[in-house]
């Protein structure tokens, strides 16, 4: 008798939770909530992973400085198409976790690199920001450079 | 208990058919309350699942032999530990493990991802599901029912095999089934989400979890000789085929149906680069994959095409898959150290100068002191190359964060595990197969020696590595221990008992035991094993003579199979550091080649 009364318990028990959602309208969350990403930014985020990996592929030896610049030269161009695929608005304080977050400053610092003329103009590599010469082929980046001293006037 | 584990497994069928159906209409449908209900599905099925297992081990413990399954695979003589064990001793408690292990986890991945990967979540808990509901439909149906009643209650069961009665032999299949049953997750992942792989990552994890099924059918239908063969139902192997034959042809259509998005959008810039190296690695596997699968069906094939069955045995495996495995080695070594996209011939050279240098060292080494097993040479090389390189992987990787970052060398050495945990997890893998390989070349140089031996005779082994094992026979006892005082006694022990001596130094007593069974009338070996950093001394008892007390022992010394174990244990720690969740949310890499466009809220919008 118990175990009659356990069965039809459990028996109630499974179809009360697993059919709960259908009559009470519960539902499950059916797009990635705090993280979502759509194409571009999906491949913005695999061109910026892949520059990663490139600046570690450098600093540990594994790259000629040619082969590092020409690399990093398409994969910033990558990364930069996609964001310009988002009509520039970016994705920025999408995510709350900290990579999200560092991506989004690379992100912000290759923006301002193109925007402040950081691209050389002889071989369209990608330079830091702030460098005056290309790191590549040693032209420099259109603008003068500044003496000590008079950088904020 | 046992009663409620077999209504717990009839309804667990109707749920589980249930959760598959919504999780594919609530997906196809973008129904969101149907998802829900199909994700407790899973969570719900698994609860049951464990009420099942409690039921089948209650009955173990609780000697109810009007069941056919505890019947045949314990007694009352059984030690409880064993009883337990009962759950996985024969074909119906390891289909129901099995169900279990895959359930927990489904749980597991239907958890992790509540708030990732929802678009095709659905489809992978449908699919989950659905392998689920085959398994229960199997158990319920295929006269293989763990409840099934005999109709009348025997007084004592028929034991369980003395082979099982190991603690290592207890523990072997649910280790090794943790591994197998869980090739169904990425399975699901795999045809839920298209357009996440590449077409061979594709084809290559819906093969592997075909072949675990295929694996199955082939030891559980006895067509090959095998102690898994339970051989008391050959339906369930044929039934176990063709879900196989179903899934391959799904998984076929699926594939070819979205070949289109699954082409690789780069293509491989450099011969000398990572993404070759993985290729070959990738095909290496594949290599030993197909290598293993020929030689295992070759009885089945001579037997089909010339009438004879005939067997390949361990030549024909150390053949084919050591100069495979050395090559997985070698490349284990290069993969890490060559660059992405692009390598060059200078950078190769700066990179591999030390790492060879290592190996030749190691070779040369090796080569004076005498060593001159080609394999073995070959191994310990390659070995050596392998860790210098992880070693100065994390070595140079340290150094460089610490500059950029500007970090102490602990801090910096954390902070780049933290930030690349596959990477990482990965060579720390790596590290861990270079020893495991060390260890089995240590195989090469195994030392035997066999001898018989009256009490206070000694006999002495000398090792590869030089030790002088010597072994002092002290006496031989015979027991018949029992569980309970009403039972009888489950086996009959002639104990042997040998003080063992490691260069003159006691390392311990040996108690190698044989064992007879009286109620299945099998004899067993049980090894007295004593291990030391570098070797493992196995004294194994041969031949027993009460009365005289006279023993023939075959004792054996092999070199480095600590190693082994270690390397795995290594392994384990590698794989938990590169799954580990990340704090935060990662990139899904589900995303990356897929055109899924999100309808925007109302009110995101601008």
């Amino acid at each position: 008798m118990s175990v009659l009364i356990g069965g039809v318990l459990l028996g109630a028990g499974v179809l009360l939770f697993v059919l709960e959602p259908v009559f009470s309208g519960k539902s499950a969350p059916m797009y990635d909530g705090d993280d979502v990403f759509d194409e571009g930014a999906a491949r913005r985020r695999v061109a910026l992973t892949a520059l990663r990996d490139l600046e570690y592929d450098r600093a540990t030896g594994k790259l000629d400085e040619n082969d590092y610049g020409q690399l990093r030269t398409e994969l910033s161009r990558e990364a930069l198409e996609h964001l310009e695929d988002e009509g520039g608005g970016g994705d920025g304080g999408r995510g709350p976790d900290r990579a999200s977050r560092e991506l989004e400053e690379e992100i912000a610092e290759l923006r301002r690199a193109i925007r402040e003329g950081m691209q050389c103009g002889a071989c369209e590599h990608l330079n830091r920001l702030g460098a005056q010469f290309c790191g590549r082929c040693g032209e420099g980046l259109g603008r003068e450079p500044r003496m000590p001293g008079e950088g904020l006037s | 208990m046992t009663i409620l584990g077999e209504i717990a497994l009839w309804i667990s069928l109707p749920v589980a058919l249930w959760g598959a159906a919504v999780s594919f209409a609530g997906g196809r449908l973008g129904r969101g309350d149907l998802v829900l209900s199909g994700e407790r599905t899973v969570h719900v099925v698994t609860i049951l699942l464990v009420l099942v297992s409690a039921g089948i081990i209650a009955a173990f413990l609780g000697n109810r032999y009007e069941y056919y399954y505890v019947v045949n695979y314990s007694n009352r003589e059984l030690d409880t530990y064993f009883k337990v064990a009962g759950l996985w001793a024969g074909q119906r408690g390891s289909l129901v493990f099995w169900t279990l292990l895959l359930s927990v986890f489904s749980s597991i991945a239907v958890f992790f991802n509540r708030r990732r990967n929802r678009e095709f979540m659905p489809y992978v808990s449908g699919t989950l599901l659905g392998i689920l509901s085959f398994l229960l439909i199997v158990l319920l149906f295929a006269e293989v029912n763990p409840f099934e009643r005999l109709g009348f209650t025997r007084f004592n069961g028929l034991g369980l095999n003395p082979q099982l009665q190991n603690y290592w032999m207890t523990i072997h299949p649910p280790t090794l089934y943790l591994g197998f049953t869980a090739f169904a997750v990425p399975f699901a992942f795999a045809v839920s989400a298209l357009g996440m792989l590449k077409v061979w990552n594709m084809v290559l994890v819906v093969l592997t979890f075909l072949l675990t099924i295929f694996a199955t059918f082939l030891t559980r239908s006895g067509l090959i000789e095998s102690v898994h063969s339970f051989a008391e139902n050959l339906t369930i192997a044929y039934i176990f085929l063709g879900f196989m034959g179903g899934m391959a042809i799904f998984a076929a259509i699926l594939i070819i149906h979205r070949l289109p998005s699954l082409r690789p959008e780069n293509q491989i810039q450099s011969f000398l680069s990572r993404e070759s190296a993985f290729l070959f690695n990738n095909l290496l596997f594949i290599g030993v994959t197909f290598a293993v699968i020929w030689g295992t069906l070759f009885p089945l094939i001579t037997e089909g095409f010339f009438g004879e069955t005939r067997n390949v045995g361990p030549p024909y495996f150390n053949r084919v898959n050591i100069p495979l495995g050395l090559m997985l080695l070698a490349l284990m070594g290069i993969g890490p150290v060559i660059a992405w996209r692009r390598a060059s011939k200078r950078n190769l050279r700066k990179n591999f100068t030390l790492p060879v240098a290592m190996g030749v060292a190691t070779l040369a080494v090796l080569l004076v002191a005498g060593v001159r097993h080609g394999m073995a040479l070959a191994t310990f090389a390659l070995a050596a190359f392998v860790m210098t390189i992880v070693v100065t992987e994390f070595w140079k990787g340290t150094k460089a964060r610490a500059r950029i970052a500007g970090e102490g060398i602990v801090s910096a050495f954390r902070g780049l595990v933290k930030r690349n945990r596959r990477r990482w997890g990965g060579y720390i893998v790596h590290a861990g197969v270079a020893l495991v390989f060390t260890g089995l070349a240590g195989a090469a140089f195994d030392a035997r020696v066999e001898q018989e031996m009256v009490p206070g005779e000694a006999m002495t082994v000398r090792s590869a590595l030089g030790s002088e094992y010597r072994l002092v026979y002290e006496s031989l006892s015979h027991t018949r221990p029992r569980v309970a005082d009403d039972v009888q006694e489950n086996d009959w022990r002639w104990t042997a008992l040998l003080t063992a001596y490691r260069d003159g130094e006691r390392i311990g007593v040996l108690r190698p035991e044989k064992r007879f069974y009286p109620v299945m009338e099998q004899t067993s070996t049980e090894v007295g094993i004593s291990s030391s950093v570098l070797e493992d001394l196995y004294v194994i008892p041969k031949d027993l003579e009460t009365g005289t007390d006279r023993a023939t022992f075959e004792v054996k010394v092999l070199p480095l199979v600590p190693w082994i174990w270690t390397g795995g244990m290594i392994v384990a720690i590698g794989t938990l550091v590169g799954l580990w969740p990340p704090r935060g949310v990662p990139v899904p890499s589900a995303v990356r080649e897929r055109a899924v466009r999100r309808p925007v809220p109302a009110g995101a919008a601008g």
